[in-house]
């Protein structure tokens, strides 16, 4: 397994007069999944979007599959699937016509079966393919993209806040889906406010607090990362 | 499909699913369609009128009986031009001018329309001629269309995704960039066949093209800039506020200012101004119809001398005539400076007015139109130059008729009697002394040149849209 597919290291960023992230750490393995836990304003997202390339650290370095954001975005984008905190794809087109046109924009042809196959694998119910995306649930629409980012065979996924606004069944549906792309060898990183739910689907947790990693957790042999001691700490710290 | 094409295919798909947008794009060009259909009417209209009035003063001039050659320089005639193919899209000044001038002597008329019910016509139809659709309201349909191109991708995150899947954003921009202008094209379409129909009925396959082409200027010119707007704007309401804002300014306010500042930077005097200061000059030119008008008395003098003789009565010519061409002469002259120099008031005007063009691409189409349909001022001017000479003409062979044709003596008796009234007239037959007035639009050559330099201008905004979207393509990487 590769360890470094995703590797933050003394990342610093500022807004103005207030620093959001700083001296942030990690590493993220191949295979991983990774979940950056934090009460809101913590710098999730803000971590996320240095990654995308959206946001320039001020110092520190992130790099993916060992490409250096800074200097190589354009190639990291090339393998990185993004799923933004609410996935709008386009209302007026079906979740098909959706995947058909994103994958156009990134120059891949994928045939219908391989398209449908997709679909099934994230369990994208048959009846909704051709129905326009704007009355698809949240669920739906996840779906929809993460099937896209199994097309565009990204070994990399960055997932924003992705179980918030799902019910509890498609909570584990996610996670399961989420758990089975992992064991195929893709990278996760995800970023969340929900204890319960990084317990659940999560290799390994990083606690981030005002812009620092205060925690990390990390399933041993256990099915799960234990809940109670992540919440004692995700608590302890919101509670200061 | 390259990825240019696909955004500018999912972009004609998001018209045609959304209804609105589909929507502003036929009645966009249904409306367009319209007025150059309605237009087409009224010139057909007009045209058949004015040939029809042509003929019947040229016949009844014509038919006049034997008469007093004076009385048929008040008599008078019309003429009238026939407009340029082009002006059923343009018509430009003659929306304001008129198209047809009464000829009389002693006299500059100026031009006016056919007959009242098309100049009311007119003034109604000059807010809605095809040009003035494509000129300002075309630029507001391509807003209504695209001003949500990008921001709309902004506010439902797609935008991120497929920046974070590496798009390349130029691709993205001119994808959107060819639907947008595909879009405005098809609004143009109306102009287009316009111009295939002025092609078919003789006018120069150079000119109608570069007429088409400046259109195409205009419409990229503006697909640019709202594409722009819409990219560096994060909000569709920020982008639709900015867009109409600037379709105020760029389409309404500066080519008003334009024409506004104009008449402040090169002032002309007022009609009434003007007539007093000719009517002044005219005074001192004494009266023509009167021969004994001490102004005509060196005139008499050298006429005396040449002919040796000692009154006017023994002139082998009539007096009186020599002195209506005498005095129509002088009158011309000085008729004829004011007029050039109104003109020349007018032209600096329209001059000004132009170089708003480098301000607002609205300012640079309307003069390029004008200039290249063969509707600007400069062609006005010729047409009132052009009539004039013939008035000139008209009027002198009339009195020349009158100084060869018919005797002092008759002449200055004619008012006596009816039998005297009688004598004094000349024979019909002189009355032939119109020639065919056939008003030649200006040459392909000469309103190419004429239009090279708001061609330019148009040029200069389309170099400034690429700016534009290189800075937009920035904003968004
Ligand atoms: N573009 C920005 N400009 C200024 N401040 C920002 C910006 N984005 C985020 N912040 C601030 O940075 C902090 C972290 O934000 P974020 O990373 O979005 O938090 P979260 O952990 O909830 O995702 C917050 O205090 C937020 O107000
Ligand atoms: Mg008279």
């Amino acid at each position: 397994m590769q360890k470094d597919m995703i590797v933050a290291s003394s990342l610093c960023v500022r807004f103005a007069q207030q620093t959001v992230l700083d001296k942030v750490n990690f590493n993220v393995g191949q295979g991983e999944v990774f979940a950056l836990l934090g009460g809101n304003g913590a710098g999730k997202s803000t971590t996320l979007k240095t990654f995308l390339g959206t946001i320039a650290p001020l110092s520190g370095t992130a790099t993916v599959m060992g490409m250096s954001v800074s200097k190589d975005i354009d190639s990291i984008r090339q393998k990185v699937a993004y799923l933004p905190e609410s996935v709008m794809l386009y209302g007026h087109l079906t979740g098909i016509e959706n995947i058909k046109y994103f994958l156009s924009l990134a120059d891949i042809e994928k045939s219908a079966p391989d398209i449908e196959q997709a679909l099934m694998r994230v369990a994208l119910q048959k009846s909704a393919w051709c129905r326009p995306m704007s009355n698809y649930s949240k669920g739906m629409r996840q779906k929809t993209a993460i099937a896209l980012a199994l097309l565009r065979e990204a070994p990399v996924l960055f997932l924003d806040e992705p179980t918030s606004g799902l019910d509890p069944n498609a909570i584990d549906e996610f996670n399961r889906l989420i758990a089975t792309l992992a064991a195929d060898g893709a990278t996760v990183f995800m970023v969340t406010h929900d204890v319960y739910g990084a317990c659940q689907v999560a290799h390994r947790i990083g606690l981030l607090d005002n812009g620092k990693i205060v925690g990390m957790f990390e399933r041993k042999d256990q099915a799960h990362i234990d809940t109670e001691e992540v919440h004692a700490a995700f608590s302890a710290r919101s509670q200061q | 499909m390259s990825v240019i094409q696909q955004v500018t295919r999912d972009e004609w798909r998001f018209w045609h699913r959304t209804k609105l947008a589909a929507t502003i794009i036929i009645i966009g060009t249904l409306l367009t369609l319209v007025s150059g259909v309605v237009n087409t009417l009224e010139m057909q209209h007009a045209s058949h009128e004015r040939e029809h009035l042509q003929q019947s003063a040229q016949a009844q001039f014509l038919e006049q009986p034997d008469r007093h050659p004076h009385r048929m320089v008040h008599y008078g005639h019309y003429v009238f031009r026939t407009p340029s193919a082009l002006s059923i899209i343009e018509p430009g000044v003659d929306a304001f001018t008129g198209t047809s001038i009464f000829l009389e002597g002693h006299k500059q008329n100026t031009a006016m329309f056919a007959d009242q019910r098309q100049a009311s016509g007119m003034t109604r139809f000059s807010s809605l001629t095809p040009s003035f659709l494509l000129q300002v309201l075309v630029p507001l349909f391509i807003i209504l269309i695209g001003y949500a191109s990008v921001t709309r991708e902004k506010e439902a995150g797609t935008l991120n995704i497929m920046i974070t899947q590496g798009i390349n954003v130029w691709h993205l921009l001119l994808g959107k960039y060819f639907a947008l202008v595909s879009s405005g094209l098809l609004m143009l379409l109306p102009l287009i066949v316009a111009a295939v129909w002025a092609s078919i009925n003789g006018e120069s396959a150079l000119i109608t093209s570069s007429f088409v082409a400046g259109y195409i200027l205009y419409i990229l010119v503006w697909c640019g800039i709202v594409l722009a707007v819409s990219a560096v704007n994060q909000k569709n309401s920020a982008s639709f506020a900015i867009l109409v804002s600037l379709w105020i300014v760029l389409c309404i306010l500066l080519p008003r200012i334009g024409s506004s500042s104009a008449a402040a930077i090169a002032p002309s005097p007022s009609k009434l101004e003007a007539d007093f200061a000719v009517k002044a000059e005219l005074r001192k030119l004494g009266d023509g119809h009167d021969a004994s008008d001490p102004a005509f008395e060196q005139l008499k003098k050298n006429l005396l001398t040449k002919y040796n003789v000692d009154k006017v009565e023994d002139l082998p010519i009539n007096f009186r005539g020599t002195v209506a061409q005498y005095s129509e002469n002088k009158l011309t002259e000085i008729l004829n400076q004011f007029a050039e120099k109104r003109m020349q008031e007018e032209l600096e005007q329209a001059y000004i007015a132009r170089q708003f063009g480098w301000l607002t691409p609205t300012t640079a189409i309307r003069s390029f139109s004008m200039l290249i349909a063969g509707t600007s001022l400069e062609t006005h001017h010729r047409f009132l130059r052009e009539a004039e000479k013939l008035r000139f003409d008209f009027v002198q062979s009339l009195n020349k008729v009158h100084q060869d044709n018919l005797s002092y003596e008759a002449d200055a008796n004619r008012n006596k009697n009816a039998d005297a009234t009688k004598a004094a007239r000349v024979d019909a037959a002189n009355w032939q002394v119109l020639s065919e007035f056939s008003f030649k639009p200006d040459t392909a050559q000469t309103r190419l040149l004429r239009s090279a330099i708001y061609a330019l201008q148009l040029l200069f905004w389309c170099g400034l849209i690429v700016l534009l979207l290189r800075f937009a393509v920035r904003r968004i990487s």
